[in-house]
């Protein structure tokens, strides 16, 4: 945790949580309001907080990261937030220019 | 009567050697099929040895806006279960006829139930096992349920309501029956073994809470179920090793658990910053363990050589090999699986499989 600094209520939670040796009471939720199942909630880093081990190309890995609502503040999540999104644009790599910026409601 | 008896013999003996011959036969006649899904609502069947695509099903009632998630197969290679609809539901597709004969909705009124990757069928293909998280969804907020695996009759047909419910663990990625059906794997922050019927905790594999003197907590994802061929559930991972002068370095390593034997090994391969995404264990020569990402390796699991590695044209996400060890498949993430030479990690071919992209869809074995 020495790279992260807690942002929000929730974050800050769970590292209190950490220190305290309390981590099963900060509940991560599994379905994240019904989305973000893999709850990487943050921007997308390598694990080695770079970007180089990142998939090559991108459009191989678009819908990897909006069908499972994997990295919903980088891509719209297909899982509940923008549902049709992706529809009738199935191949990433041929169709990634019908792609539209989303824009919250 | 003598002359009769002896006819009888050797008509039997001659019967017994052309059962067996026959037997023989069947057994050769089995190939191994590749399946898998792809967007919007496809399953897919691909008879490895032919390059070719079988079969194209379609999921019938399906959001197709998004894709499959967790598919698993039954062990004689005729149902293929697939997490789809937005996670919310899951089929049972007839590999044959293209027929839905199994449907379980997750969610109901004020529930929204998810399942991704966690899906497993029981090694007599009559039971399924699907890990659910429920959320409640009330009028100004959302309130987080208990996790569940649900099991299910896999005769019940559409409409199927869980046989049982089974504890389970928060971020559960992986379920695996044991080939004997004594023990359901339940891969989490640690890997816990569930008596199938109960869901009562008979053990633990550590992982989380895995301690090795230098080395901190070890990280992995493992959302790419492939452990049929060899029965040995494998993942990659990272961990920090701390050594006597201080100096830190980032390893990766695989970790694997024998379903059959419920034992683990492991063994870190290498100190630099390559991804691996998924890991399959080769069912012939057992020490070997191929990981995939942007670039596919091979290594001695019981050595922790890291022996090749070789550059893929993309990224792809899952990887899994022929029953005769020699060949090894790439899926995952767009339309096509690329075959290579386990020996020599040599690429043999490409496979398009659909129109639209794989995304995480399991890709797995089966004989037929």
């Amino acid at each position: 945790m020495n790279h992260m600094k807690p942002m929000n209520r929730k974050a800050h939670q769970v590292e209190v949580a950490m220190e305290k040796g309390d981590t099963e009471e900060v509940v991560a939720m599994a379905a994240v309001v019904g989305c973000a199942t893999t709850f990487d909630p943050g921007w997308e880093v390598d694990p080695f907080l770079g970007v180089a081990g990142l998939c090559q190309p991108m459009e191989a890995d678009l819908y990897g990261c909006a069908d499972p609502c994997w990295w919903p503040a980088q891509v719209p999540d297909t899982l509940h937030n923008y549902p049709d999104w992706g529809t009738g644009k199935d191949a990433a790599t041929k169709d990634w220019a019908q792609l539209q910026a989303v824009f919250p409601e | 009567m003598n002359n009769n008896k002896a006819t009888l013999r050797t008509a039997l003996a001659l019967g017994a050697v052309s059962l067996g011959m026959m037997s023989q036969l069947a057994l050769a006649a089995k190939k191994d099929y590749l399946v898998t899904a792809a967007r919007p609502d496809k399953v897919v069947v691909v008879d490895a040895a032919e390059r070719k695509v079988v079969n194209t099903f379609t999921i019938p009632n399906t959001a197709k806006g998004n894709s499959v998630a967790g598919l698993t197969v039954s062990r004689d290679g005729k149902v293929a279960y697939v997490v789809h609809n937005r996670w919310e539901t899951v089929s049972g597709i007839d590999l044959d006829t293209g027929k839905e004969v199994f449907r379980a909705e997750l969610s109901s009124p004020g529930i929204r139930g998810k399942a991704h990757f966690a899906i497993d069928v029981s090694p007599d293909g009559k039971e399924l096992a699907v890990h659910v998280s429920p959320t409640k969804l009330k009028l100004g907020e959302y309130e987080v349920q208990d996790p569940y695996i649900a099991v299910y009759d896999t005769s019940a047909g559409i409409g199927a309501e869980p046989l049982r419910k089974l504890p389970a663990p928060r971020r559960t990625t992986t379920l695996a029956y044991s080939p004997d059906y004594k023990r359901l794997y339940a891969y989490s922050w640690d890997m816990v073994v569930l008596d199938p019927q109960t869901g009562k905790q008979i053990g633990v594999h550590p992982w989380r809470s895995w301690k090795r003197e230098g080395y901190g907590e070890p990280d992995t994802l493992s959302v790419s179920p492939q452990f049929e061929q060899a029965n040995e559930f494998a993942t990659p991972y990272f961990i920090d090793y701390t050594d006597k002068n201080g100096k830190k370095v980032t390893k990766a390593g695989v970790w694997s658990l024998d379903l059959a034997k419920d034992k683990v090994r492991f063994s870190e391969f290498e100190g630099e910053l390559v991804m691996p995404f998924s890991t399959v264990i080769n069912p012939v020569r057992r020490n070997e363990a191929y990981t995939a990402y942007t670039q596919l390796t091979k290594n001695d699991i019981d050595t922790g050589k890291l022996i090749k590695r070789v550059d893929l044209d993309h990224t792809f996400y899952t990887v899994n090999v022929s029953s005769d060890g020699k060949e090894l498949y790439v899926g995952g993430t767009i339309n096509e699986i690329a075959v290579y030479d386990t020996e020599t990690l040599e690429k043999k071919d490409t496979i398009i499989i659909s129109e639209g992209d794989q995304v995480l869809s399991s890709m797995r074995m089966v004989q037929r």
